[in-house]
């Protein structure tokens, strides 16, 4: 059976540090956890690693860890978990530890 | 960029003088006014404070990262500081922070410093990187502990 997957989007207000940093937490935590997560930043040097759309299909669980907007649409019907981006750099492993566990309601995105 | 570029040695403060949040902030933005980084203090700390109010950049483990990208910066720089005793900072873990680095980023322009603060922060997760930074006594072995990120 193939890895699971998370993928997970990080942005903070001015996108310098707080985007990086939760990012590099959460991709971590998928390492120590055993789950792949893929992680989007929306940071001020603009959107890298701007997550697939097969990705997305394929990931268990959705984690946005961000104080600035992110382009939500694409996340419509999949568990998805938003938090602050401190929140996630915080408790990373217990974010990605729910989402393998299916803690996470399903997102309806908004019109 | 590298972050030799960034970090000169003159924006180095080894043993901060500063007790609290404030003074720390202040005594930072003086060393980088001081290099000619910003072109106006006051506006620099206004915005460093107003990123502060959206919350607290000691991201925990010891480690603060207060932050402005203004038009009162001229060229983009970091400083850094150590404190002995630490410093209350509002971090999120509760904990004093230690470790300073201070990012004075100008409005638009070329992106290349942005890359190298991201490497930074990332850089900044990992418990031996820091425990390096921590255990440095001298700028140039700080210097060389940053350039890992290069």
């Amino acid at each position: 059976m193939a890895k699971e997957k998370i993928v997970a989007v990080t942005a903070c207000p001015t996108g310098i540090a707080h985007t990086y940093m939760a990012a590099e937490k959460l991709e971590k935590a998928g390492k120590k956890l055993g789950v792949k997560v893929i992680v989007e930043t929306n940071g001020s040097i603009g959107v890298e690693n701007k997550l697939k759309s097969k990705d997305i299909e394929e990931a268990v669980a959705v984690i946005i860890g961000a104080d600035a907007r992110v382009d939500m649409k694409r996340f419509d019907g999949k568990p998805l978990k938003e938090v602050s981006v401190s929140h996630a750099i915080k408790n990373a492993e217990t974010l990605v530890q729910d989402a393998l566990d299916g803690k996470f309601d399903p997102y309806k995105a908004k019109e | 960029m590298k972050i030799s570029e960034l970090l000169t040695e003159d924006l180095i403060i080894l043993e901060a003088s500063a007790k609290d949040k404030d003074s720390i902030i202040k005594e930072m933005a003086d060393v980088l006014n001081k290099a000619g980084k910003i072109e106006n203090e006051e506006k620099f700390l206004e915005a460093i404070n107003e990123r502060e109010g959206l919350g607290s950049t000691g991201v925990g483990y010891g480690i603060a990262i207060p932050h402005a990208k203004t038009k009162a910066v001229i060229s983009p720089a970091l400083a850094f500081a150590k404190s002995k005793e630490g410093i209350e900072y509002e971090s999120l873990d509760g904990e004093k922070a230690d470790i300073f680095f201070m990012i004075a980023a100008p409005e638009g322009g070329e992106n290349l410093h942005l890359q190298t603060l991201a490497k930074l922060s990332r850089k900044l997760i990992d418990d031996d990187f820091r425990e390096s930074i921590r255990k440095t006594e001298t700028k140039e072995s700080l210097m060389k502990v940053l350039s890992k990120i290069d």
